[in-house]
């Protein structure tokens, strides 16, 4: 009898062993089975990105930009620690919102420019950087030097998604004390990579230094040579150079001549102009020809 | 007789229609004559809390003139500095703008005795006194051949330094930042014996940030440390306030003159409530800004209570005497001010003695000086 309570005790014991170790062997898998579906997607990822950049027509761009975000964020749900996603997300919000909320609906624009800014600082936490909104903007620079190539990204689309919400909120001191941080970030990317994204940094720049009046931390020269290098590390092919030049310097320095001369240089560009980059450049096109209709308001 | 009457008929119609668009083209030519386009230009950057308010000004302006006064608003300084906007004014290519004390002190600068370094104690102090002296400022612009609508303020201007600053020797050690060009700051430093750098505002941040700058001491308003990206390469600020910075919104003779009576008293009860506006926005932004430099690292020290008041008066007074001996800042329009002051602080101890409990310095004062 004895013997019978003791066996059968052994055989609880034992059942409830191997069910918990089925339960954490399939857990397992279930995270593993996560991570390679997503990794083996990955590549379909950048060909998406490949493509959507080569698409001509705004309105097919824009409508279905909001399947390949929920796409995206359903990755992120299943491998939420996948810093190559978040890069992506925060990337994917800042075209939402600069190629197509921005010029109609800046409280809408400003809320992706939020989600792509925390998917950016969630990708450098995970690489490494984390506390980047609390600690000192002299702590950050130090931080920054730790990072390496690889972060490059993650970098770029943070500081791009961060300094556009500043823009857009640049009436409150709270949004303009944080300016310092995205710049360090994009500093590192110039350091690191100039020429990523079509040179993307040295539009930063050209914007940073263009935008503002001398007296105000502005300085002309040191705009005209960013802008000039990311259109020499695009052989003059992307036109958001030329027209991030008029929007910022040009209007800043009260060139109307030259406003008006490169924004309609971007509107007679050719199409096929940058086949890789024709969706930017039509946003490009879009663009100018909104800032045309201001031109008498604004010189 | 039949052929006379109706060619004498035929020469008064003609004569009619000749009248009638005589009439008619008189009545256009007063038409465009009653639009004024009021071109303005201000430093300040597009988009922050200080234009927008300047943008409802222009809307409230164009909607009570009923479109007859229409602006054209140059922001964010494209049309350059004060002293070039200045002189697009006096050349007529502009007509009026928002200036600081750098750009007052090339119009009038007597108006700049509100600036004099440690006067005021409060903003109250401040408000006090400036209605109490307006009549002579404006008076002192119309002269210059401007006409003074607001006054707005640029706040209460602190030292900032990458160095702890605990006393007024551990001011002259620094190397402080001069604005170039400025008679008032010149003064000061010369009155306390600082021994500055001179430099362009444009390089500050330049020379901030590089690693073997000229300068490690900067003055800014707490809002300013902000806007100009200056405090991420500082560590610590003054409590101590050198002075509160003043600005204001003027318009030249040349086209207020123009205006019929209506238009001219619209301007000036529209633009002094505007002046008042930008003051208190600029009052919330320098005090919120206090406590986001402190969350972002900045370290604030060197309060009145380290200080030897009379050190400090006597530094004030030194300056004033450099400012009289240039014109800069004629010595009665000090004396009328200091005057104001005193009578306005006694009559505040007074109002404490009677009702106690009452700080002399209210809770919103920004400077906390007791």
């Amino acid at each position: 009898m004895h013997n019978d309570l003791k066996r059968e005790t052994m055989h609880k014991f034992l059942a409830t062993k191997l069910f918990t170790y089925t339960l954490i062997i399939i857990s397992l898998s279930a995270c593993s089975m996560n991570r390679m579906m997503v990794s083996a997607s990955l590549p379909m990822i950048e060909g998406g990105i490949e493509a959507m950049n080569q698409e001509p027509d705004l309105q097919l761009a824009e409508d279905s930009m909001p399947a390949n975000i929920s796409m995206l964020n359903g990755m992120i749900y299943l491998d939420p620690e996948n810093i190559q996603l978040h890069t992506y997300a925060a990337q994917a919000y800042y075209g939402l919102s600069y190629g197509f909320n921005e010029d109609k609906d800046i409280e809408r624009a400003s809320g992706f420019y939020q989600r792509g800014l925390k998917h950016g600082l969630t990708a450098l936490a995970l690489s490494g950087l984390s506390d980047v909104k609390t600690i000192t903007p002299d702590d950050l620079e130090q931080q920054l030097q730790k990072l390496n190539k690889d972060s490059v990204a993650a970098l770029f689309w943070t500081a791009s998604n961060w300094a556009k919400w500043i823009d857009l909120h640049r009436d409150t001191a709270e949004a303009l004390i944080q300016l310092p941080r995205p710049t360090a970030m994009m500093q590192r990317v110039l350091e690191l990579d100039e020429s990523f994204y079509y040179g993307g940094a040295h539009m930063y720049f050209g914007v940073y230094y263009g935008s503002r009046a001398p007296m105000l931390g502005g300085d002309f020269d040191k705009s005209r040579q960013h802008f000039d290098k990311a259109r020499e590390i695009t052989d003059n092919k992307l036109l958001v150079a030329d027209l991030l030049q008029a929007q910022y310097l040009s209007r800043q320095m009260f060139d109307r001549e030259d406003f008006h001369q490169r924004l309609t240089n971007i509107i007679a560009a050719p199409e096929d102009l940058y086949p890789e980059l024709t969706l930017l450049n039509q946003i490009a096109k879009r663009k100018a020809r909104l800032l045309l209709t201001r031109e008498d308001q604004w010189f | 007789m039949v052929l006379r009457s109706h060619t004498i008929c035929i020469v008064h119609r003609l004569l009619q229609v000749v009248l009638a668009g005589l009439i008619l083209l008189s009545c256009q030519a007063a038409l465009a004559e009653d639009v004024y386009t009021l071109k303005f230009a201000t430093l300040l950057p597009t988009g922050t809390s200080w234009t927008k308010l300047l943008d409802d000004w222009v809307k409230e302006v164009e909607q009570k003139s009923d479109g007859r006064i229409k602006f054209k608003m140059y922001s964010g300084g494209v049309m350059g500095d004060e002293p070039d906007v200045l002189r697009k004014i006096r050349k007529g290519q502009l007509h009026g703008g928002l200036f600081t004390g750098y750009g007052i002190g090339r119009v009038y600068s007597p108006a700049r005795v509100l600036e004099m370094p440690f006067l005021f104690k409060s903003v109250e102090e401040s408000d006090h006194v400036r209605e109490s002296i307006m009549p002579d400022l404006e008076i002192g612009f119309r002269e210059n051949g401007f006409e003074l609508l607001g006054w707005p303020e640029v706040g209460f201007i602190h030292l900032f330094s990458t160095q702890p600053i605990t006393s007024l020797d551990d001011i002259r050690n620094r190397r402080i930042w001069l604005w170039q060009g400025d008679p008032l700051g010149e003064a000061f430093f010369k009155a306390a014996d600082i021994d500055p750098i001179p430099l362009s505002i444009m390089d500050v941040y330049t020379q901030l940030a590089a690693k073997h700058g000229s300068i490690d001491t900067v003055y800014t308003s707490t809002f300013g440390a902000i806007a100009l990206q200056w405090y991420s390469k500082l560590k610590y600020a003054t409590h101590i306030p050198l002075t509160n910075a003043i600005g204001g919104v003027i318009v030249s003779n040349h086209f207020y003159n123009k205006l019929p009576a209506d238009l001219q008293q619209l301007l000036k009860t529209t633009g002094e409530k505007l002046g008042h506006d930008i003051r208190l926005r600029a009052r919330e932004e320098n005090l919120k800004s206090i406590g986001l430099l402190e969350a972002n690292g900045i370290e604030f020290m060197f309060d009145w209570d380290d200080v030897d008041m009379d050190e400090m008066l006597t530094i004030r007074d030194a300056a004033a005497a450099y400012l009289e001996q240039t014109d800069y800042i004629p010595a009665d329009m000090f004396n009328k001010t200091k005057k104001i002051l005193t009578e306005y602080r006694t009559l505040e101890k007074d109002a404490v003695t009677n009702k106690p409990g009452k700080s002399p310095v209210s809770s919103d004062s920004q400077t906390g000086v007791q």
